[in-house]
């Protein structure tokens, strides 16, 4: 699996969500708007899941940044059409429904929450865990 | 002399080479025991007899039809098959296993939240052919 072409392949597929068009980032940005995701970099990657370099895996962290207050219910509604498990907005619905030519399949194995302070403000944010498996560069 | 990594192992099994599915294996021969202590012998002799072998693979599902891992083993179930493995891979020099085996039993499994497995025995037939490529 190449890299870069994996973090960009998830980025399309995550732009394809209502509201989020032109607003995912395929890697890691100096300054971002939210509503916004970005694609991080991998918390690691083992290319030899079989022999020959058959099956190669990667755990890919994606942020979500809704914008809005912590305090602010609009804010908790955006965060769970995007953190729940079916409907247009749905990043799990989304990312395990697509085709993908970089990679072979990809599963949204966790979602964690947290809060990040821009500018002395609290702004809440998600974090989804990628596990993506495809072919690698056989041997 | 030097360790070697299992990442150029190569698995042949009926013509087939399904390397690229294969995340486990081994190759195990054994021999038969005979006692042949007589009296007044302190200590037990013994001698070897036929030798016997089999052989486990396993590894991650792969859809691919017509060479996955699940097209490829699951018909053979039952056969007796000819073996190739190459703990070193493929190249001048290294070391080659081959044996008909039988192909005991072919087991898919399916764990929450993870990935379909795959894992098959293999049960020895005559004698192996180790040679050097």
């Amino acid at each position: 699996m190449n890299l870069a072409d994996v973090m960009d392949e998830v980025a399309g597929r995550l732009a394809t969500i209502p509201g989020l068009t032109g607003r995912v980032y395929s890697h890691p940005v100096g300054s971002l708007t939210p509503p916004a995701m970005v694609v991080s970099y991998p918390e690691s990657m083992e290319p030899h899941k079989t022999y020959r370099r058959g099956m190669a895996r990667m755990k890919l962290p994606v942020l979500y940044v809704p914008g809005g207050r912590v305090s602010d219910k609009g804010t908790r509604d955006r965060l769970s059409q995007i953190c729940g498990d079916s409907g247009p907005m749905s990043v799990i619905e989304v990312l395990e429904s697509g085709t993908y030519n970089a990679f072979d399949v990809v599963t949204v194995e966790g979602i964690d929450f947290d809060v990040l302070t821009i500018g002395g403000t609290d702004y809440p944010a998600a974090l989804f865990g990628l596990d993506v498996v495809g072919k690698g560069n056989r041997s | 002399m030097a360790s070697v990594h299992t990442r150029d192992t190569v698995i042949i099994v009926d013509g087939d080479d399904i390397s690229q599915y294969c995340s486990k294996s081994d190759f195990k021969r054994t021999a038969d025991k005979h006692d042949l202590t007589t009296y007044g012998k302190k200590a037990k002799v013994k001698g070897g007899g036929l030798l016997d072998g089999e052989s486990g693979i396993e590894g991650f599902y792969d859809s691919t039809a017509g060479t996955g891992p699940r097209a490829v083993l699951l018909p053979l179930v039952g056969q007796v098959v000819t073996f190739v493995r190459r703990p070193e891979g493929t190249g001048v020099g290294k070391p080659q296993d081959t044996v008909n085996a039988l192909v005991l039993d072919y087991v898919e499994t399916s764990p929450v939240a993870d990935y379909i497995t795959w894992a098959v025995k293999l049960d020895h037939s005559d004698e192996v052919t180790s040679i050097t490529q």
